[in-house]
């Protein structure tokens, strides 16, 4: 007999098994599919075990940095096999959270593919043979996959993506990575300091040229102070490999070609949303992407889609908000997704992290903003950490100090950017920033300075 | 000794003055004769003089509070002389101008349920006042649970907490508000809990936008002593309203044949409201049950007639009053309805040209209207409506004529007038006015 559901969520990362916590824990019968392991790219090919790899990075560079400091510990000696070990160690340990997780919210797993042969019907390939199941709504939440460029000799031979370069088997001698997004640049710190000659190829004229401009800067002046090779506004014209090693031929924007050769290729050049489980549906699509409201609602009734196959920002978090209000809605509710006050992390050393608009965005929009920057240069946490490389920047309204955006560069802002977001999201202003007591010393102080500075000009 | 400054009685009805303005600050100098304040009380506006050379040391009250009547309102005196913090306990003897109150009896006793006011004796502990002063709680507000209504502690501290949380808003929105005028009584917050969101308040600011022309106003001075005593008027008196019509040919001759003589020796042109004024003035000498005033439960039978003329003014309406209307010829009454009605209009009358009246007359006669209801100008017991002069076909002598025909309307309040005699006062008033020629008698 086939089984009938509420809710079928097709996809089981971070959007899709939010969505199916959401809607079992307001009492909807809920069923999963997922046709790989639990936790989707976030889980098991990106953020966790690329931030679990970084990890590694920073001991191995806090140990370099102690030498200077007077703590010795003679040669370093670096054991891929156990690191890549705890890494599985700390995706096994989350899969089976998850995994708990859906059973208490009596949630049926499916592992298989599914597809959606009408709005109603999915049909779940599995191992053991097919399956159909009825649902009386549908969240598609089937995430994305590394894009492949059309570049010349790529498909003919061995490279990398983000999919399969945290289980390569030996640390590599020299990396290439075809990309300076914040893929590609992770995975440089993350190599570079596990001591492989790194080469970064960016075809843009900056990195990260979505964030604010001086910490675009500042990051490539660290990256390359630790010996990242960055080609910038270079684009790639040919790949080949003879004798397992894989060459780059690239030109500049000067029209000079340069040949790039390292043991790994590494393709980090943005992801493409996976739709072909919902191919049958006729789903509007918006470029790429399937079309969604701010409801999360597709082009067909009862139909929603959520995280990287909706567009919007590709991030974890980003997906688990747009399946909250995709459940709300399902259940009634009248939520919309808001996007304005959505923080970006990017795990390099140092890090950077921001939320809101960059004052460059907040201009364009024609707010009526100024920025205000505290040096980490000027932080006693930061000095007696040995980490003042950084800053934070505060875009404000000059109305009424309205924190419109943050930008931050430095150690753990990732942790410190929720500050940011909290004064945006319950409205405070730079006024209640300066009066908050920040801890001392901290490097969160930062925003109390920040906010000192903007209280004292718009006093003038 | 620093002197006080009250609030001023200015006629026998007036309970409270609201204050208008300030023209002086604390700290200002001040020398007698100097006007200190405005107030609206019954229909005026009237600046308040300085009776006292000195610094002006402080100030209860700020714009449209409601005051009553003698209360001290604030103090001149030399500068740092101490005064109290909060103005003192009224007492009723000895403040100026209580004199009047003592002839009228007005004050003497309403038995009206009185809603506590600023200067009432509050019964309150010393800690629920120091409570209601540091939270800055109008004491006379808090609703006593101690012994006989008393105000303990802990109620200022649940007014003040009670007050506190009413409105959650966050900073930004707050600031929004303050800079956009919106009041955010009138916002509903869309954040966890209602909380008042800088969307709400950006909303509002539209919405307040996008319906203008509408603007809000808070009924103050004349407008809201008009409204007061209108509503006042309207639901305790029972109104009748008596309506007739009345053949203006005679009483059109005489205006005709009087007005170069009145123009050439006063400047001003007859009007049919003198005509009114004086028609009815002696009418109401013979009817001495509708030349009346009711006033606490008493009946006041007047033998002289004190006309109010309801004026238009910009914004609202006075009534200055013509007195002894009834011992004055066409030309005084001219000449006192013309000045009286320019003098409204500039908010230049003194207070005692509006009090006193025993009837009145409300003239809508220059508009397209034949009759309506007027509202009877209290303690008065009746008021006459004027309506234009209009040519209609009537019958005279069994033939039809054309005959410029005015349209009358009496109200009259039903718990002391009845209709009968009200009735003959009009009957009375037309046959006058159809001929003129009685008023020479």
């Amino acid at each position: 007999m086939t089984k009938t559901y509420d809710l079928t969520v097709i996809g089981g990362g971070p959007g899709g098994y939010t969505a199916a916590l959401q809607a079992a824990e307001r009492g909807r019968k809920v069923a999963l599919i997922e046709e790989d392991f639990l936790g989707g790219t976030c889980l098991n090919r990106g953020c966790i075990p690329s931030k679990t790899l970084l990890k590694h990075a920073e001991v191995i560079e806090s140990i370099e940095k102690a030498k200077s400091w007077g703590i010795e510990t003679g040669d370093l000696v670096l054991s891929f096999d156990k690191m890549r070990k705890r890494k599985d160690d700390v995706i096994e340990k989350l899969r089976g959270g998850i995994a708990f997780l859906l059973k208490q919210g009596k949630i049926d797993v499916y592992n298989g593919r599914g597809t959606a042969v009408t709005k109603h019907r999915i049909e779940i390939e599995k191992q053991d043979g097919a399956e159909s199941i009825e649902t009386k709504e549908l969240i598609i939440a089937t995430g994305s996959s590394p894009a492949i460029p059309p570049i010349p000799g790529l498909k003919d031979i061995q490279f990398d993506t983000s999919d399969t370069i945290f289980d390569i088997p030996d640390i590599p001698a020299s990396v290439v990575i075809i990309g300076g997004g914040v893929i590609g640049l992770e995975l440089a710190c993350i190599f570079q300091s596990l001591q492989s000659k790194v080469t970064i190829i960016e075809a843009a004229p900056s990195i990260i040229p979505q964030e604010d401009e001086e910490a675009s800067k500042l990051l490539e002046r660290e990256l390359k102070k630790k010996g990242i090779h960055i080609a910038k506004k270079t684009t790639v014209t040919e790949v080949t490999e003879s004798e397992g090693v894989k060459a780059v031929h690239a030109s500049d924007d000067k029209g000079e070609t340069h040949i790039f050769t390292a043991e790994r290729l590494l393709v980090c050049v943005g992801r493409r949303p996976s739709v072909s489980a919902v191919s049958q549906l006729d789903l509007q699509l918006d470029g790429p992407f399937i079309k969604v409201n701010d409801k999360m609602q597709t082009s067909v009734e009862g139909v929603y889609a959520v995280g990287d196959v909706a567009g919007g920002y590709q991030l974890a978090h980003a997906a688990m908000a747009e399946a909250a209000v995709a459940v709300s809605h399902i259940c009634g509710g009248t939520e919309k997704m808001s996007a304005d006050i959505m923080p970006r992390c990017i795990y390099t050393l140092p890090e950077v992290a921001s939320v809101g608009l960059t004052e460059k965005e907040a201009k364009a929009k024609g707010l009526n903003v100024r920025a205000e920057r505290f040096d980490l240069a000027a932080s006693g946490k930061a000095l007696a950490a040995g980490e003042q490389t950084g800053f934070i920047k505060l875009v404000y309204d000059t109305a009424y100090g309205e924190v419109i955006g943050a930008t931050m560069v430095g150690p753990h802002v990732t942790e410190m950017i929720s500050e940011a977001s909290s004064f945006m999201y319950l409205e405070g202003t730079a006024e209640e920033m300066a009066k908050m007591i920040h801890p001392h010393p901290t490097i969160s102080e930062g925003f109390y300075e920040a906010a000192l500075d903007i209280v004292s000009k718009l006093r003038k | 000794m620093p002197k006080e400054i009250f609030m001023p009685k200015l006629s026998s009805t007036m309970e409270v003055g609201t204050l208008l303005q300030w023209f002086k600050e604390e700290g200002d100098s001040v020398e007698i004769g100097e006007p200190l304040f405005e107030i609206m009380t019954d229909k005026i506006n009237i600046e308040v003089e300085a009776y006292d050379d000195g610094i002006f040391l402080k100030k209860y009250y700020e714009a449209d509070d409601q005051i009553p009547v003698n209360a001290v309102i604030g103090y001149i005196g030399e500068a740092n002389e101490q005064v109290p913090s909060e103005p003192p306990a009224q007492s009723d003897e000895d403040s100026p101008g209580s004199s009047e109150s003592s002839s009228s009896g007005a004050d003497s006793s309403s038995p009206a349920e009185a809603p506590k006011t600023p200067n009432e004796k509050v019964r309150a502990t010393p800690a629920a006042r120091k409570t209601a002063k540091d939270h800055h709680v109008a004491i006379h507000e808090v609703s006593g649970t101690g012994p006989k209504g008393r105000v303990q502690k802990r109620d200022v501290e649940a007014a003040v907490h009670s007050s506190e949380k009413e409105q959650r808003v966050s900073p930004l929105a707050e600031k929004v508000a303050a800079r956009e005028g919106i009041n955010l009584a009138n916002v509903a917050g869309s954040g966890a809990h209602g909380k008042i969101m800088k969307s709400d308040v950006t909303a509002a600011a539209v919405q307040t936008a996008e319906s203008s022309p509408v603007k809000t106003q808070k009924l103050a001075g004349m407008r809201k002593v008009i409204a007061d005593r209108m509503s006042q008027s309207a639901f305790t008196a029972p109104h009748v309203t008596l309506t007739s019509e009345i053949d203006m040919t005679k009483a059109k001759e005489i205006r005709k044949q009087l007005l170069p003589a009145i123009e050439k020796e006063t400047g001003y042109r007859l009007s049919f409201t003198e005509i009114m004024i004086h028609a009815v003035s002696n009418v109401l000498t013979r009817h001495p049950h509708i030349n009346m005033t009711f006033e606490q439960n008493e009946l006041h039978f007047h033998d002289d007639v004190h006309i109010g003329l309801a004026v238009a003014v910009k914004d609202g309406l006075m009534v200055p009053v013509i007195s002894h209307a009834n011992q004055k010829g066409l030309k005084q009454l001219t000449k006192e309805a013309k000045e009286i009605g320019r003098n409204a209009r500039d908010q230049k009358l003194l207070p005692d040209q509006l009090k006193g009246s025993t009837f009145t007359i409300s003239n809508l006669g220059m508009y397209a209207i034949d009759t309506f209801t007027p509202i009877i100008n209290q303690p008065e017991v009746a008021i006459l409506g004027v309506g234009r002069i209009q040519e209609k076909p009537v019958v005279v002598d069994g033939e039809i004529q054309v005959r410029p025909m005015m349209g009358v309307s009496l109200s009259f309040d039903h718990r002391v007038v009845d209709g009968a005699p009200a009735a003959a006062f009009l009957t009375d008033l037309k046959k006058v006015l159809e001929q003129p020629f009685e008023l020479l008698m």
